[in-house]
């Protein structure tokens, strides 16, 4: 097989052959309920009761005060959210933070990958090290982020107006140097996660491809281009979802960013996402019912999020 | 068209496919190391500065340039911290929870995103989509309900309580299935069929040794996510049965709570995950590597 | 472990199967009386748990170890959670599934209310216990009401620890701003909201622009309390309408944003917490469990150059404070009602304020206010000042207070933050108060 083909047409690294066949044995017609059960069990015991149980609440005027004294409101914890300006406002930031911090963060882990996929005397340490993030207790993490973008005695606003002379930003109070903070911890927390998903499948990806680039003189960006991140197709689909589906419900570090401690994502609102929202309204004030009508509402702005992200991908990948 | 500069001394010559190489392609340049080594300081930082605040108290640390090392007083500090929390209890405890919760996980998963990938059922993509559907739900929701429903069980103040709910993830099925969809080609499987394998035979023979980087990588991320998990066992257990990051909750007592104390447990509970990394992260990342299917 | 956990799994399994719905019991079957053997509660072996949030200091300063020399069959094990909203989210879900609950619970003054109107009857009646029921004569009234329902019928609780306030000063920077003074003559200065501003406008034109006060919070959250009503009507239903202590506290708060003698920081913030040492700020609101906090962020450095002024502006308020309630439902109900009353006797209540370990809890009950140990007392660290006079002065004054409510907490947290964009951007107050009123709603519903 010559490389030029496979420079020329991208193509997942394996088990793209799947030819249709007619199959007079399919496997799994039984079996395949008994190798889901155990999940599905346990599953719906403790995550999808609970959500149901939710689901219930959002329809009623619940206190956790008051449990078990419920009126039932119908939609109107909907309709109070969707004529609501902090949701509003909370929809909106969960989406800018959730752009401004997914889309560097996956493409840095993907570099990253590229990177610790070459070998590298002691990558194994790189490798480890740069999941230390992850393993770094992110409230520890967020008070040094605090202390590193503290208006008046943070180390970032030093080194920009005496190394640059540039004017101090207010990353605490002002939206946007806010947001692009919270991103910032957000990134540096799940790059390496991502990064080691990517390792783990370009693993799968033939060396020979790189071989076979390289003796045919592609520099490394276009090996990159034209043989990782073919190879990589699923596993970026993968983490496109999941990362949505993580920026949508970002939570902790909107939180304990907060120098209030408070859910309330800056003195106005101006980083509350929209689990802060939830968590503000069904914990801080008491209001289960709106709160469990929040989550719902969520998910379904995650639904839509995730197709829409799904439906770009495809085309994209239909263009190409 | 050459290769960059960094990647090599002498550039790929031109010759056949197939040719024995000259250079490896995949050998990392100055670049990758210089870059390789920016990422990892600023990944290692945050625990670095940890052990500083961990061995300097609260006005120390409000001086005007802040100190840059950590010194010995990290072990005064540790050691009122231990009369503070039972820090071990909450260290084994939380090594039970983060291993069943990681075996589980890693177990069923596997079991399920095969059979999502390469077995064929009804309604196999219905329930699929449910399960990634469910990921979008948020948590923190389901936490009322849920801790009825484990008082109800008798497991309240117990690790079961912070073990079930966690046990599977919607994020472990699809994340398996994916890999197992590309990672295995079902050429093998059907190869094995005709020898009459069973899917059991097959699961365990040729799937487990394909999706191990997976396995591996999964286990990774979901031991560290539960090492660090607080929101939920802090609400379901007490302290007399706490998990490291429930114990932390006893660290800052009093009007005053001292951040060098809070900030020494914190490191305290992160050893043992360094620890395994520094011993294990050899196996478990080199398990990534070799589990690769060649072909 | 054995297969003990398989079985509560299948039977986590199994109470689903069987349609858990989500209505609970809530232990009212519980009876909220108790009878008591011994001083210890019980003759028995019992272990007790005690349910804390962090500003707690009872292991620190040594009670529990005390309470084992008077009790030797009792052990006491203590559940804590640093933040005190986390750990009212723990608490409120044990009360609402009625089970998983200490055998002492901690509750803050501004949850309490939640407990007397929606709570009692899960918690013990402490007028039906003798010795606690002894106690009520010596405890401040106020303390004692807000634990009590409105048809004051049943109490909840026992006070443990009070927070009358004063203002703590840096004396050096007063002295190099040449504003020095006697700690009286400072009070006497201070009488007044009004004066007190002005006296910060004068701090700040001599030190070129120096904030006078560390933010608008430290006036908002003391003259909230010197009204009649503060958030929350007699019943402790929230309004703010008819509000004297929410208006008059408002005013002068935004009084002092505006004339920009505040450090704008955010009170419990690492930036608040180091400019106790960095001078950013020469005075603060201090009820008395700030003085250990002052001291421990400041540092030792700092002795003698902090104060306390014997006096308030607006009089008198309390800032904080909490009781011990022992839930009706609790497993060691007797053991747990001894222990609580233990606490809240004279001895116990004056060692937890002079206890150099973590002194900061103000008896609630004025028998040990009167004695010498907490009567007497003086801070070198602040100056000598004699900090039981200046304190037990200012609680003896404090004779009824505004009711409290049971959205006080949510209601204090919207109104400072409101508070702090007037402070810090410049927000109009009107407006800011409007927006503030919004977010109540939110809460109210």
């Amino acid at each position: 097989m010559t490389s030029h083909a496979l420079l020329g047409r991208p193509q997942p690294a394996s088990a793209k052959q799947a030819k249709p066949r007619s199959r007079l044995h399919l496997p799994g017609r039984r079996s395949g309920y008994v190798y889901i059960a155990p999940f599905f069990i346990v599953f719906l015991a403790f995550s999808v009761y609970p959500w149901i149980d939710t689901a219930w609440m959002s329809l009623h005027d619940v206190r956790l005060s008051t449990y078990d004294e419920r009126t039932w409101v119908g939609l109107g914890n909907y309709t109070d959210l969707l004529t609501n300006s902090y949701f509003w406002n909370a929809f909106f930031n969960t989406f800018t933070l959730g752009v401004i911090s997914t889309v560097p963060q996956l493409c840095m882990a993907l570099g990253l990958a590229h990177l610790l996929n070459y070998k590298l005397r002691g990558r194994t340490f790189f490798r480890v090290g740069m999941l230390m993030p992850f393993a770094t207790s992110l409230a520890a993490a967020t008070v040094i982020f605090v202390q590193l973008f503290d208006p008046d005695i943070g180390l970032i606003n030093w080194v920009l107006t005496h190394v640059f002379q540039l004017p101090a930003v207010n990353w605490v109070d002002s939206k946007w140097p806010a947001q692009i903070a919270i991103s910032t911890i957000c990134t540096w927390r799940w790059v390496g996660y991502n990064a080691l998903i990517y390792l783990a499948a370009l693993q799968a990806i033939d060396t020979h491809l790189y071989e076979a680039a390289s003796v045919d003189g592609a520099s490394r960006w276009r090996q990159f281009l034209h043989v990782t991140l073919p190879g990589l197709r699923p596993t970026i689909v993968f983490t496109i979802v999941v990362s949505t589906i993580g920026a949508a419900q970002m939570f902790g570090e909107p939180l304990l960013y907060d120098p209030s401690g408070q859910p309330m994502g800056g003195s106005e609102n101006q980083y509350q996402t929209l689990a802060l929202l939830m968590y503000q309204q069904g914990w801080s004030n008491d209001r289960l019912g709106l709160a469990a009508a929040t989550a719902w509402t969520m998910f379904l702005i995650i639904v839509v999020a995730v197709s829409v992200n799904l439906l770009v991908a495809r085309k994209r990948r239909m263009l190409s | 068209m050459t290769t960059t500069a960094a990647t090599a001394a002498t550039p790929a010559p031109r010759t056949a496919a197939g040719r024995r190489k000259v250079h490896d392609p995949m050998r990392g340049g100055p670049i990758s190391y210089v870059l390789v080594i920016l990422i990892t300081l600023v990944s290692v930082f945050p625990l670095y500065y940890t052990a500083v605040m961990a061995s300097h108290t609260n006005a120390e640390m409000a001086a005007r340039v802040p100190p840059l090392l950590p010194n010995a007083s990290i072990f005064d500090n540790l050691r009122k911290a231990f009369e503070l929390a039972p820090l071990n209890l909450g260290l084994i405890n939380s090594v039970i929870v983060a291993s069943s919760v990681t075996l589980g996980t890693v177990a069923f998963c596997t079991l399920a995103g095969f059979a999502f990938a390469k077995l064929r059922f009804r309604g196999r993509n219905a329930l699929l989509g449910f399960c990634v559907l469910t990921m979008m739900v948020p948590m923190q929701m389901g936490v009322v309900p849920l801790y009825i429903l484990m008082s109800r069980a008798g497991l309240a103040g117990h690790l079961q309580a912070v073990i079930l709910p966690t046990l599977v993830t919607a994020f472990g099925v699809f994340f398996m299935r994916q890999y197992i969809a590309s990672a295995v080609p079902d050429d093998l499987l059907d190869a094995g069929y005709m020898d009459g394998a069973s899917t059991l035979q097959t699961f365990w023979h040729v799937v487990v040794p394909a999706a191990r980087p997976a396995m591996a990588v999964l286990a990774m991320l979901t031991f560290l996510t539960a090492w660090n998990d607080f929101f939920w066992p802090i609400i379901v257990l007490s302290s007399q049965n706490p998990t490291i990051q429930v114990s932390f909750q006893s660290l800052a007592t009093g009007y005053a709570p001292q951040q060098s104390i809070v900030m020494a447990g914190t490191l305290y509970g992160t050893i043992p995950v360094l620890v395994a990394f520094a011993f294990l992260g050899k196996h478990i990342v080199g398990g990534i590597m070799q589990g690769a299917v060649k072909g | 472990m054995g297969s003990r956990p398989l079985v509560r799994s299948m039977l986590a399994l199994a109470a689903l199967l069987a349609g858990v719905s989500a209505c609970t019991s809530g232990g009212q079957t519980a009876s909220s009386k108790v009878t008591l053997e011994g001083p210890c509660g019980t003759k028995k072996d019992a272990t007790v748990t005690v349910g804390l949030f962090g500003t707690f200091g009872f292991q620190e300063n040594g009670m529990w170890k005390e309470y084992k020399k008077r009790c030797p069959n009792i052990t006491i094990k203590q559940n804590q959670v640093t933040a005190s909203g986390d750990y009212w989210t723990r608490l409120k879900t044990r009360l609402a599934s009625g089970s998983g609950l200490d055998d002492v619970v901690a509750i803050e003054q501004g949850f309490v209310a939640d407990v007397v109107q929606n709570h009692a009857d899960e918690f013990v009646n402490m007028q039906t216990v003798p010795q606690a029921a002894a106690l009520k004569k010596d405890y401040y009234g106020w303390k004692w009401k807000q634990a009590t329902t409105p048809d004051g019928k049943s109490t909840v609780g026992l006070g443990t620890d009070i927070g009358p306030e004063a203002i703590c000063y840096r004396s050096d920077l007063l002295d190099k701003a040449g504003m020095g003074a006697t700690p009286e003559e400072l009070a006497q200065k201070w009488t007044t909201w009004d004066s007190f501003i002005k006296f910060g406008k004068q701090y700040k034109a001599a030190t070129n622009g120096k904030a006078f006060l560390d933010s608008a919070q430290s006036v908002f959250s003391t003259a909230v309390y010197q009204g009649k009503r503060a958030y929350s009507d007699e019943q402790g239903q929230p309004d703010l309408e008819h509000s004297d202590g929410v208006k008059t506290a408002w005013k002068y708060a935004t009084q002092a944003a505006e004339a920009g003698i505040t450090a704008k920081l955010a009170q419990f913030s690492d930036a608040w917490n180091q400019a106790f040492s960095s001078g950013k700020f020469a005075a603060i609101a201090c009820p008395t469990w700030m003085m250990p906090y002052i001291q421990s962020q400041a540092g030792p450095a700092y002795a003698g150059k902090w104060a306390v002024a014997p006096g308030l502006p607006g009089g008198y308020s309390n800032w904080g404070g909490s009781f011990l309630g022992v839930p009706a439902a609790a497993d060691q109900k007797a053991a747990a009602v001894a222990l609580v009353t233990w606490l809240s006797e004279k001895d116990q209540q004056v060692k937890m304020w002079t206890s150099k370990a973590q002194g900061g809890h103000f008896p609630s009950n004025d028998k040990a206010v009167q004695d010498p140990a907490v009567a007497d007392a003086t801070s070198a660290y602040f100056s000598d000042a004699p900090v039981g006079q200046i304190f037990g002065g200012i609680a003896g004054k404090m004779k009824t207070l505004p009711p409290v409510g049971i959205y006080d907490t949510q209601i204090g947290t919207v109104l400072s933050t409101q508070l702090s964009n007037v402070e810090k951007r410049g927000t109009d107050p009107d407006k800011a108060y409007a927006k503030a009123m919004d977010q109540i709603q939110q809460i109210t519903g």
